[in-house]
């Protein structure tokens, strides 16, 4: 089953993530400000607060941290949907926890090693090859960034059916450990 | 990292075992008067909401927003799921319980600190007082008097009170205040109705009192107004 979305409109970037769930856990902690206020001293404005405030932001601080969980169970569930990136558009960065594997459609993009606050690119890749399995065998966050050169067409595979796909296709499996050695390969020579 | 989970978790331990000793300590000089619902919810409230501010600060300090493996998705969902919800369901029991004490309708100081002096004023005729200083009613005395009886009764004085709050907040309040609506009848008859030496009293108005022809402060307004109060204090 495949979908066609538009990737800028799904995916999550690091910054995005972080500023959500510190957002969400401060809600949270004026919620439990709130209560104590109220329960220090009890007046009609901190009954008021604790009352009318404090539901509003536990929920508020609720929905998003359940609602990040579901969109990270559903990327790592992902089963070859779509996703058309643009030129110079991020697909992921190093460091990020991993979630899901790129299959490339169309197009070509860069793998970017940042060291030491500069970037080296390590590989283009193009119509036929994939990314982003290392972090998903391995469970490590991303050794490298990814980003369009041109205009792309990616199928993304979960992480969950990544794995299973592995095991029960043991040539697949043949293939991909031995692209991942040849990268790993790759890069620490460069 | 091992060090500061282990004081992370030595002040938690504390603070669930310090806090209901220090409220149990609190409550021995009026532990008649006090309210078992009102306790056990101010307690369980207390530790949710310290508790919630021990994991939410290790989750913030420690995983700085990121949420990477079991332990960082764990604090998240107690700290900013669970432990909140939790506590304002609680808290909810709390609210209702204590927006019914006198100290509660005392702290709007411009408008009702008169009303609660004079009630606790045992030198005072009001009726407020001659209830409140012979325990006619055992506690919530302001709140006793001014709801109506039944579900919809405390529904209207919450919805009231709100709207009290606001007035009071936003200093659009006019004095002297006045009751929203006449004092109904039924507010005293829910009590007194039915009494042997109430009915003795009121042999001939019982039918008037009732269908609502009468008033009760038509005759006690003289001798025993509900409150004495000079209201000369400004917004």
């Amino acid at each position: 089953m495949t979908t066609n979305t538009d990737a800028k409109h799904l995916q999550l970037n690091p910054t995005s993530t972080r500023v959500l769930l510190i957002g969400a856990q401060l809600l949270a902690l004026i919620a439990f400000l709130l209560a104590l206020q109220f329960l220090w001293r009890t007046t009609g404005g901190t009954l008021f607060l604790f009352s009318m405030i404090a539901p509003v932001s536990a929920l508020l601080a609720a929905l998003a941290v359940l609602g990040l969980a579901v969109y990270r169970f559903l990327r790592r569930h992902s089963l070859f949907e779509v996703e058309n990136v643009e030129v110079g558009q991020v697909i992921f960065r190093q460091g990020e926890e991993g979630d899901c594997a790129y299959f490339i459609q169309s197009g070509k993009v860069d793998v970017v090693r940042e060291e030491g606050g500069a970037e080296r690119v390590v590989a283009t890749l193009s119509k036929g090859q994939y990314f982003g399995e290392m972090a998903l065998i391995s469970d490590v966050p991303r050794n490298a960034t990814v980003r369009a050169v041109t205009a792309a067409r990616l199928a993304v595979l979960g992480k969950e059916n990544f794995l299973t796909m592995l095991r029960v296709m043991p040539r697949t499996e043949e293939d991909i450990m031995k692209t991942v050695n040849e990268r790993a390969m790759q890069t620490s020579e460069k | 990292m091992r060090g500061w989970l282990g004081r992370a978790g030595s002040f938690l331990a504390a603070s669930l075992v310090l806090m209901p000793l220090i409220a149990q300590a609190q409550d021995q000089a009026s532990r008649y008067q006090q309210d078992p619902v009102e306790q056990a919810a101010a307690r369980v409230v207390t530790v949710l909401a310290v508790l919630g501010i021990v994991v939410l600060i290790i989750s913030i300090v420690k995983f700085k927003g990121a949420a990477v493996g079991p332990v960082s998705w764990g604090l998240l969902i107690a700290g900013a799921v669970a432990l909140p919800l939790l506590m304002t369901g609680v808290g909810t029991i709390l609210v209702f319980e204590r927006a019914e004490r006198v100290e509660f309708c005392a702290s709007c100081h411009l408008t009702m600190k008169a009303f609660v002096d004079d009630m606790k004023n045992p030198q005072s005729n009001s009726l407020a007082a001659l209830h409140y200083k012979n325990r006619y009613i055992p506690d919530n005395q302001c709140y006793a008097c001014h709801t109506s009886y039944g579900l919809f009764g405390t529904v209207q004085a919450k919805r009231e009170g709100l709207s009290d709050v606001y007035h009071y907040y936003t200093r659009t309040f006019h004095l002297p205040i006045k009751l929203m609506h006449p004092y109904p009848n039924n507010d005293c008859l829910k009590c007194h109705a039915g009494s042997a030496k109430w009915n003795d009293a009121h042999a001939d108005y019982k039918d008037a009192l009732f269908s609502g022809e009468a008033t009760c402060m038509q005759c006690h307004a003289d001798s025993n107004p509900a409150h004495n109060v000079a209201q000369n204090v400004t917004p």
